[in-house]
């Protein structure tokens, strides 16, 4: 709702808040509760018994104490990637190549991890997850570079550099860093100094986590309590006038890609140190592109990434035990996606409400 | 390495150029259409991704490639009407709705491979009934222009006859002109009583069907099979086309032979004993080459008039 001015009566502008807090959560329970609806009918299609299989998905996310920490732990790099996509949405610039920049960081803090030996791991783990920052942010700024230049639109060659950058990590782990004695292809294992610390002992999930929430509150306060961060939304917001009111708007293009990139890098060090411990050819199952819709659904906002990646870890877990169990295909959990995505995207429903809600505000004011 | 170029560069390799282009080609003249009235429809690559799985599905259940065609032209239609609606009277932002579509799609082949043809991630069987090549009565037997040109797949003639057709509907037909006039001046078409949203359903409806073709293509002709990521970008690349061509398919052609000349040598030089992961990175590359190529000469073009450059010039970039 608009507070266009200092005027309105206090009672107003509390309805207001109230009314915007409602359509939110209302806004997403609906869309919550018709993605998993039209999941229901789909494995009710294939004879299937929809209840029961959300029964074994909501075990196999969140079932027991490990199943939580699994979660936790899946969620990790989906929070990242989710910054990642959130930062340059915020500045308009629609970075498709998550998933390459997710690649490339993960091999360049891998080859730290497995080359470098003899230092302590409270040296090498950072030395690492610098490495895998920097090279994901590098890899992200040839085109922005191309489109400050000579004006190429960002979207198609972010998109090129995603099967480029999969394709040099997946040359480099055949041929120059192939390990002979790896089962599927993979780099050399990571020094032990290399793997992130476990949080608790006997559970998967790694100190990447909390990692992953320092940089959520990190990207939060870059945004929205700096003046560079101000900047990069102001541009977002409307590049015209941050152009015409003297802001940097090259700079800020070019920051915001670089953030993304180095968020989205990070991400990818971390599953490869926490993990993985060594560098897997085809190891990310699309969390680039996942960040990218968890961006959406949080509606860019960085706060909103914690359970938006939350719920899309829960939904990527419970999915195998679901598939294990009720022998529902897991890729019923990608129409769901899907389905989420697209009433985010069209946004109808907290249309709605707030055209019924915003009568009884307008009401009451006169 | 031990071969020469002589081996590399034949007559086989630009007939197999004609056969790279042939998907690109279809996606680039589909997008021609959105472009033209306005959208820049960024879901060819999940249009391309859901034709070439309902081909496969229609191809097994009738038995023909074009009954493969049938059903991917319907599914196409079907998904194309989706983002119509979406974009055209819930005022979705075309991008996104364009992002959702690939994702969307991505999905439902996964699902459906899975719920359908019970396979996962991949579908190959005898049962996928593949166009076959056809041999031009005349050109079959004149020497070097038999290989090049005949025994080629009937999509292939399609797709080239497709851009003249595509020519003549936008530069020859009075819908044509509206078609550019509603993306060009949008006030203007709306004062001599075009309806705006009409054209752009029409456009974004025609994109599905031009879609739906190069998708089919791509799953029944050559390989007869289906597999996640078989589209490999080439919905993108055709977004690069179009920009490069400026939404002329003349132009436009220009950029989809160099691309599919590009995917051809990739699998010829795989050949060689080269790295595939290296030599695979080609058609990317090429895409990126020719973007920025295009993008040089637009502004070298543009700076010629001595307007005064303020502000304008650094706002697009951001975006």
């Amino acid at each position: 709702m608009k507070n266009n001015s200092l005027k309105t009566p206090f009672k107003t502008r509390l309805k207001a808040i109230l009314v915007e807090t409602f359509t939110q959560v209302a806004n997403y329970a609906i869309i919550l509760l018709l993605s998993l609806l039209v999941g229901a009918v789909v494995i009710y299609l294939t004879g299937k018994d929809p209840i029961a299989a959300y029964q074994a998905l909501w075990k196999g996310a969140f079932g027991n104490w490990y199943k939580v920490t699994d979660t936790l732990d899946r969620s990790t790099v989906l929070i990242f990637s989710g910054l990642a996509a959130a930062v340059a949405f915020r500045t308009s610039i629609f970075n498709l190549g998550l998933e390459g920049q997710l690649y490339i960081g993960a091999f360049a803090a891998a080859l730290v991890g497995f080359t470098v030996k003899g230092l302590p791991a409270v040296v090498h783990i950072p030395l690492c997850l610098l490495a895998g920052a920097l090279a994901g942010g590098i890899w992200s700024l040839p085109p922005i570079l191309f489109k400050l230049k000579w004006k190429v639109p960002v979207m198609v060659p972010t998109l090129m550099l995603n099967y480029i950058g999969i394709l040099f990590t997946s040359y480099l782990i055949a041929f120059p860093f192939k390990d002979p004695t790896a089962q599927m292809a993979g780099s050399p294992v990571l020094e032990a100094t290399a793997r992130l610390p476990k949080l608790i002992q006997g559970h998967t999930v790694n100190i990447g986590f909390p990692l992953a929430l320092a940089a959520m509150f990190l990207v939060h306060w870059f945004m929205f309590r700096t003046k560079m961060g101000y900047e990069l939304r102001m541009v977002g917001y409307n590049p015209d006038f941050a152009a015409s009111t003297g802001l940097p708007v090259n700079r800020s293009a070019l920051l915001a890609m670089m953030i993304s990139g180095m968020l989205v890098g990070l991400g990818g060090s971390i599953v490869i140190m926490g993990f993985f411990g060594r560098f897997m050819g085809g190891f990310s199952v699309g969390y680039g592109w996942d960040g990218m819709m968890i961006s959406l659904l949080a509606q860019n906002h960085p706060l909103g990434v914690l359970p938006a990646s939350l719920f899309y870890a829960a939904l990527a877990n419970g999915a195998l035990t679901m598939q294990s169990l009720t022998g529902v295909p897991q890729t019923v959990v990608d129409m769901v996606k899907g389905t989420i995505m697209f009433f985010v995207t069209v946004q109808v429903f907290s249309s709605a409400i707030r055209r019924r809600l915003s009568t009884w505000v307008s009401t009451s004011a006169e | 390495m031990g071969f020469d170029i002589s081996r590399i560069i034949t007559l086989s390799l630009f007939a197999a150029t004609l056969r790279m282009t042939t998907p690109i080609l279809f996606a680039t003249l589909g997008g021609i259409f959105s472009s033209h009235t306005g959208i820049f429809h960024v879901g060819l690559e999940g249009l391309l991704d859901i034709a070439a799985f309902f081909a496969v599905v229609g191809s097994v259940r009738t038995g023909s490639p074009w009954g493969g065609l049938l059903y991917a032209i319907v599914a196409c239609l079907v998904a194309s009407l989706v983002f119509a609606v979406v974009h055209l009277e819930m005022k979705a932002n075309e991008i996104i709705v364009g992002l959702a579509m690939n994702i969307f799609a991505t999905g439902l082949t996964n699902f459906l491979l899975v719920a359908i043809l019970d396979a996962v991630g991949f579908y190959q069987s005898p049962e996928i009934i593949g166009f076959s090549q056809v041999n031009i009565p005349v050109l079959k037997d004149i020497p070097v222009i038999s290989e090049l040109l005949s025994g080629h797949f009937p999509l292939v003639y399609f797709s080239f006859l497709f851009v003249l057709i595509v020519y003549i509907l936008l530069y020859r037909t009075p819908f044509g002109f509206h078609l550019r006039a509603v993306g060009e001046k949008i006030e203007a078409a709306e004062a001599v009583g075009i309806d705006p949203k009409k054209i752009k359903y029409i456009g974004l409806l025609i994109c599905g069907v031009l879609c739906a073709l190069g998708g089919t293509f791509l799953s029944l002709s050559y390989l007869n099979l289906f597999s996640e990521n078989m589209t490999a970008g080439r919905g993108w690349v055709a977004l690069a086309a179009i920009n490069f061509g400026e939404m002329k398919p003349l132009r436009s052609l220009i950029a989809c032979l160099i691309f599919g000349f590009a995917d051809a040598l990739a699998l010829r030089l795989q050949q060689f004993g080269l790295p595939s992961q290296i030599v695979l990175m080609l058609p990317y590359v090429s895409t990126l080459i020719v973007l920025i190529a295009s993008a040089i000469s637009r502004e070298s073009k543009k700076t010629t008039p001595s307007k005064p450059q303020k502000g304008g010039q650094e706002v697009e970039a951001a975006v």
